[in-house]
């Protein structure tokens, strides 16, 4: 049986681990530690090293959910995380300082796996910080020639996450219909 | 894998803990082919020091007051440039790493041939440690300044930042509410089933935030119904009613007397008594979305050519808004070319109404657009070519709705 994966990627305390928890069908393995870097002005406990998370299919087929490591120091696991993906979940987190800055790393450093697949992009945090908007989001992309799905997500809510990995599968196919 | 001419450096690590010094380790080993292996400090030959961790200062001074002597490779995601140490700029990238390791076996190399008695210090004696404290610091400091305003307030806003309602043709229906004199199971009905959304609270609506915008100034827009405030600048409005008012609301074609007792007016006074009525606050997107869904019901607006192809500027925010059917799949497409509503309808097997409605909503947002261009018009649409592993997705999705 093929390994099929979604990977989620973004920077520290995006939500990506949250993101899993909520779509999976199996708690997820978390590898979290306690930050110890830049990490921890922002959070207490940080992706080391990778989150895993299973969405099981009728068919019994299992889909796999990767998140990235959160340290950006760890990237090199990025390409090796993508062998097999369907496509790329990027969350950004909108009270951060740059969070343009974090899109173009993060779409950069996955260019190679989105133009052979499609991502989809979910900014968090944008109760806590209006700004920039949705729109300022699709500005930046449009110069970059890029028009994915971007939408406001809060990782806690399934029906967010879930309208996110949607938006990617669409992308993939437009023509997709339930089973 | 490890080449066998190559001698492995000695590196010791700093400012990583267990987890990470043993990714750091493997990295090393496995796509640094070996051209370091990690080792304790009082073996190593080179130190290694993730300059972000919080104690990176006072382990940058130990290592230079210990063995002042060792090359220091300095990881950081900014920009660290200090006298006589080798900056790799996060995240590490396998290329930079190893020009870094051989940099400082070249460095190693040079003072071993130099002087072997007198250990020659990497990091200038004549470069005053405060700099080099202020450096680190200062690049701590602006991470923590990175943290943006927190605004409480916007958090109760709760209408604002409710997730989307993603209907399916089973409960469309029942959402939109009935529109008299529009068979839509007849096709040629369909066809001729536009609306004027100026005849509409929607129109006023688009007019009063125009004027809002263009006065730069929050008005209240009066009706004979429930009135309206307009903040432009945090792209908000206000009302005091629930959905199944408005909906109702929305569906009348505002005729004279209704049109008279339109008006706007500025809001001079205090507006802080809304702050009692949180959930009152709404994105104006999120609100000129519903009431395009409930003002179109299925319709096409008559400010848009149904015979000619439309575009889509950027994918809806949908998270945020009412998901109407198949809404996801229409943006995905028209994403891609301008295509009529028509087409869409036939590549994607869905009803037209389902098509209209989406344009409707998207078209007031601004998100839309009559293609222009010839050239869309005479070139036909192609045809959508089904993904490879399309059971796959569609079974992908299913699970996600559920």
């Amino acid at each position: 049986m093929s390994q099929y994966k979604i990977i989620f990627t973004g920077p520290v305390g995006a939500g990506k681990t949250t993101a899993i928890d909520s779509i999976s069908d199996v708690p997820p393995i978390k590898t979290d530690s306690t930050a110890t870097d830049m990490t921890k002005n922002r959070k207490k406990a940080t992706t080391v090293a990778m989150d895993y998370g299973i969405m099981n299919l009728d068919d019994g087929e299992k889909i796999h959910l990767y998140g990235t490591p959160g340290q950006e120091r760890f990237d090199f696991m990025w390409d090796i995380l993508t062998v097999g993906g369907i496509g790329l979940i990027l969350l950004l987190d909108n009270s951060r300082a740059d969070p343009f800055q974090d899109m173009k790393f993060f779409l950069d450093s996955f260019s190679g796996f989105i133009s052979e697949t499609s991502v989809a992009i979910g900014v968090t945090q944008m109760d806590l910080s209006s700004k920039p908007s949705i729109n300022d989001y699709h500005k930046k992309l449009q110069e970059l020639n890029l028009k994915p799905a971007v939408f406001s997500v809060d990782a806690r809510v399934k029906n967010d996450v879930s309208l996110l990995v949607q938006a990617l599968l669409f992308s993939l196919d437009p023509g997709l219909e339930d089973e | 894998m490890k080449n066998k001419n190559q001698t492995s450096l000695k590196v010791a690590l700093y400012g990583m803990d267990q987890r990470s010094y043993k990714m750091m380790s493997l990295y090393l080993k496995g796509p640094c082919k070996g051209l370091a292996t990690v080792v304790n400090e009082t073996e190593a030959e080179i130190d290694l020091l993730d300059a972000d961790h919080i104690k990176a200062r006072e382990l940058l001074d130990q290592l230079q007051s210990k063995t002042p002597t060792r090359p220091i490779i300095i990881l950081s995601l900014e920009e660290i440039r200090l006298e006589g140490t080798i900056y790799v700029k996060k995240p590490v990238k396998m290329n930079d790493i190893i020009a870094a390791l051989k940099l400082a076996k070249e460095s190693l190399g040079a003072r071993s041939k130099k002087n072997k008695v007198t250990p020659i210090k990497v990091v200038s004696e004549a470069l005053d440690p405060a700099p080099v404290k202020k450096t680190i610091e200062e690049v701590a400091e602006r991470k923590q300044a990175a943290t943006k305003h927190i605004d409480n307030e916007e958090k109760n806003k709760v209408s604002k930042h409710r997730t989307a309602r993603d209907l399916t043709e089973s409960n469309f229906s029942a959402y939109i509410g009935n529109i008299e004199g529009v068979d839509f199971s007849d096709s040629e009905q369909v066809l001729k089933a536009s609306y004027n959304p100026k005849s509409y609270f929607l129109g006023y609506v688009q007019s009063a935030l125009k004027a809002c915008k263009a006065n730069n100034r929050v008005l209240k827009l009066n009706s004979s119904w429930k009135p309206l405030i307009i903040f432009p600048n945090t792209h908000e409005v206000w009302l005091d009613a629930e959905d199944k008012q408005l909906r109702a609301f929305a569906g009348l074609a505002i005729k004279n007397n209704g049109a008279k007792s339109m008006s706007l007016s500025p809001i001079d006074q205090d507006v802080s008594s809304l702050n009692n009525k949180m959930e009152g606050f709404y994105d104006i997107d999120h609100f000129l979305w519903k009431l395009a869904v409930w003002t179109s019901k299925g319709r096409y607006p008559d400010n848009l050519d149904i015979n000619k192809p439309v575009y889509l500027v950027q994918w809806p925010n949908f998270t945020r808004l009412v998901v109407t059917p198949h809404a996801m799949r229409i943006a995905a497409l028209l994403i891609e070319e301008p295509r009529t509503a028509m087409n869409i309808a036939k590549v994607l097997s869905i009803k037209p109404q389902y098509v209209f409605v989406f344009i409707s909503a998207a078209n007031v947002l601004g998100l839309v657009g009559q293609a222009r261009r010839q050239v869309d018009e005479l070139i036909a649409a192609p045809e959508v070519k089904p993904s490879k592993t399309k059971g796959l997705l569609s079974r992908i999705l299913s699970r996600l709705r559920g």
